[in-house]
């Protein structure tokens, strides 16, 4: 049984390794079986290390444990036509049904033991495999398959015969209880159905959204879409939030190097060199948002938003017609306010590179230095404009390096108005970007190679 | 069934013996505790400063009656520090008295062979665990007795600290390379806390059992206001911990945890306050709000959460 829970669990996002599993099992030989919340709290303690996890476990414990548990109690108490008591307890029963097999169902309706069916419902559940359940549609075959594991068609035969003799009150009894075992087997169907199989629907949705590009995502997938970059984001963070540490050769860290050669009786043997540890890297983004990319405009910033996420020291401008910093809205307002007004303030005019670039280089020329990086979101078509390639120029040679992401893929480019050509030349790389994927390892570059 | 019960005797013990040190331990702890002795793994306890991750470790050793070792973590927190080192000192003492006591026992041998083999004779005294100045994870392993080994603050270290921890945290042993490897006799209890600045990489975290302790709910911070600090007034400790839970729900740069609430307490007990009052509250307000944010975005509603903590 504890297999089939960690089953749940990995069902449900929470990632269990072998050795985990094998540890709830010694936790559960020092626990028991016996008190509920005892055995909730151990398994959390083994098997959820995180804190959403915590939450997940919690929920999977509730579902699967009332699933296996309390079913019996409950079936006893909504039956009202029981009416031969049972004595015999839970154990012995299921010993007995464990090696009777599946015989019984004819007789166990017939002496109406509503706990020795739930007890035979679960074992063979147990044995057609009720956890390997994938999706919806299988509902029906499962179902048949643990009646047919109980011995369904004994019932049906009897069932058969009464009508052909016309025993009128067996046979409706039988009929009914047998309508009744058949709900009661599709409502534990339905259960495992949602146990095993409540995220995979989500994460194919999620796995197929990482590589629609991004402007031909519906505007129902967007909280999804969000969902996944923040889940990037966060991923990102804790790879790149330590800040690195890299040898300086040149300069000798006296203090240290006199220390760790004590143990050569003062002889400097070892040396030990200065450490400049570099701070995370400085970024100026600057995104399209303009008509020509009203489709990705959303998703470029977006993106940018999780960038601030990730890298501190970042400042934004979006532009369109004309250019305007948007690092303090990113910083003040959720997502979806921050996006709307960016949208608002500055989008939805004609592109014009030429303007925007010459503004951008005024605005922020100075602050480039060796350690910036200038990221650009935009398809570069220029509506035949000045392009500003020049002012881009300019900027490349102060910075360390400049980097293009172009929403278009790369047949598209220097197409009709699309200036990528004269762009190139003083970008360091251009990529293009079109899916979460692409966002995905784009980021994650920028982040080492900047470092 | 026996199993069952008897654990659960034994973590009801196990949390009113606690309770004797001082330590309010909800099930979920207590819990914790009894299977990292019974598994013997150690306990990773994460949740937000102040909730008495450090003092869980505290009372812990006071309840064993075994000797608490605790090792802060630091950036640049490296294994001479954290481990073990060599006593250079001595050694060099060493080698000087070796020197002298060298010529006269190599007097009479004749060869350069000789003296060799001679040489060869004596133990290997220089690199023993003589010459060795033991750190916290060398202590904790060498108690006889076995210890409480409080790891503070991991995710503090570097990444490399934590690699190297996982040897500890599995067999409860260490190699040391002129030595051989170190193995525990008993094996010390093992507390591992972090404030989740960053995430404890997964091969450390599927060693030890997680424990999340959150904010106590007002019923068991009203324990906790209780056994830390005996001499207060029960409508006073009512009105203080109400008010506070009030404010952990409000947005706050940061929340105040149970430490500032008792910080909080015995202020206002010093300055001999018996109910709650806005202007009394205003004034002490920064020993519950470590940032003017938080403090200017509570004034205002000062005489709004007083009412409601008085009900």
């Amino acid at each position: 049984m504890i297999y089939d829970f960690i089953k749940a669990l990995r069902a449900s996002n929470i990632q269990i390794s072998a050795a985990e599993t094998i540890e709830a099992i010694e936790t559960l030989n020092h626990v028991g079986l016996f008190n509920r919340q005892l055995l909730k709290d151990s398994l959390s303690l083994v098997l959820a290390k995180t804190r959403d996890d915590k939450e997940t476990y919690s929920n999977c414990f509730d579902l699967f444990f009332t699933m296996a548990t309390n079913e019996t109690t409950e079936m006893a108490a909504q039956d009202t036509l029981d009416v031969v008591p049972v004595a015999e307890s839970k154990k012995s029963h299921s010993d007995e049904f464990q090696n009777e097999g599946s015989s019984s169902l004819l007789e166990l309706l017939e002496q109406s033991d509503q706990t020795a069916l739930a007890e035979n419902i679960a074992i063979a559940a147990q044995q057609v495999q009720l956890s390997n359940i994938k999706i919806f549609t299988q509902r029906g075959i499962y179902a048949r398959r643990i009646l047919e594991q109980m011995g369904v068609n004994e019932l049906e035969r009897k069932i058969h015969d009464l009508a052909r003799v016309g025993e009128e009150d067996a046979y409706n009894y039988l009929k009914l209880r047998k309508a009744q075992t058949l709900e009661s087997v599709l409502e534990l169907v339905d259960k495992n159905l949602l146990l095993y199989t409540a995220n995979s629907g989500a994460n194919l949705r999620q796995e197929i959204l990482e590589k629609t590009p991004l402007a031909r995502v519906e505007i129902r997938d967007f909280k999804t879409i969000h969902e996944l970059v923040k889940k990037l984001s966060k991923r990102l963070i804790s790879i790149h939030s330590r800040r690195r540490r890299k040898a300086k050769r040149g300069a000798l860290d006296v203090r240290q190097t006199i220390r760790k050669n004590m143990q050569f009786d003062g002889i400097l043997f070892n040396t030990v060199w200065k450490k400049v540890r570099i701070d995370r890297p400085k970024v100026i983004a600057v995104c399209d948002v303009s008509g020509s990319v009203a489709q990705t405009a959303r998703f470029l910033l977006m993106f940018l938003y999780s960038v601030h996420e990730i890298i501190p020291k970042v400042r934004s401008f979006a532009f369109s017609n004309q250019l305007g910093e948007i690092t303090s809205l990113f910083e003040k307002m959720p997502i979806e306010i921050a996006l709307n007004e960016a949208i608002n303030q500055w989008g939805m005019g004609s592109t014009d590179y030429g303007g925007a670039l010459h503004e951008l280089e005024r605005l922020v020329g100075d602050e480039i230095d060796s350690k910036t990086t200038v990221l650009i979101l935009g398809d570069g078509r220029s509506n035949y404009g000045d392009p500003g390639h020049l002012a881009l120029k300019r900027m490349h040679l102060k910075s360390k390096s400049v980097m293009w992401l172009n929403p278009e893929p790369r047949t598209f480019w220097n197409t009709g108005d699309s200036e990528m050509n004269k762009f190139n030349a003083s970008c360091d790389r251009i990529e293009s970007c079109r899916s979460i994927r692409h966002l995905e390892r784009i980021v994650s570059d920028i982040a080492r190679r900047t470092v | 069934m026996k199993e069952s019960s008897n654990a659960d005797k034994a973590i009801t013990a196990l949390k009113k013996s606690l309770q004797e040190h001082d330590y309010i331990a909800s099930q979920n702890i207590s819990t914790a505790v009894y299977l990292a002795q019974k598994l013997s793994k150690p306990i990773l306890v994460e949740g937000p400063p102040g909730v008495g991750k450090t003092e869980l470790a505290k009372a812990t050793a006071l309840l064993l009656n075994k000797p608490m070792i605790r090792l802060q973590c630091y950036e640049g927190l490296d294994e001479s520090k954290a481990l073990y080192e060599w006593k250079y000192g001595k050694q060099l003492l060493y080698t000087q008295v070796l020197k002298e006591k060298l010529s006269e026992l190599m007097s009479d041998s004749e060869s350069l062979k000789r003296s060799v083999e001679k040489l060869n004779e004596f133990d290997d005294t220089f690199f023993s665990t003589d010459f060795l100045e033991p750190r916290p994870l060398l202590k904790a392993l060498w108690a006889e007795k076995g210890a409480v080994l409080l790891i503070d603050e991991i995710d503090k270290s570097d990444l490399e600290f934590e690699a190297f921890l996982l040897e500890i945290l599995q067999d409860y042993q260490i190699s040391i390379p002129e030595i051989g490897t170190v193995k525990s006799s008993v094996p010390p209890v093992v507390f591992l806390t972090s404030n989740n600045t960053r995430e404890i990489g997964d091969a450390l975290k599927r060693r030890c059992l997680h424990l999340y302790i959150p904010f106590p709910d007002s019923k068991l911070e009203r324990e906790i206001v209780r056994s830390r600090i005996p001499n207060i007034e029960e409508t006073l400790e009512k009105q203080i911990v109400s008010f506070v839970q009030e404010i952990r729900e409000m947005d706050l740069k940061k929340v105040p945890a149970v430490s500032e609430t008792l910080d909080w307490a015995k202020a206002l007990i010093l300055l001999n306050v018996h109910s709650l009052e806005s202007n009394i509250v205003r004034s002490t307000l920064n020993v519950l709000l470590k940032f003017q944010d938080d403090i200017e975005h509570i004034e205002s509603e000062i005489p709004t959460l007083i009412r409601s903590a008085a009900r």
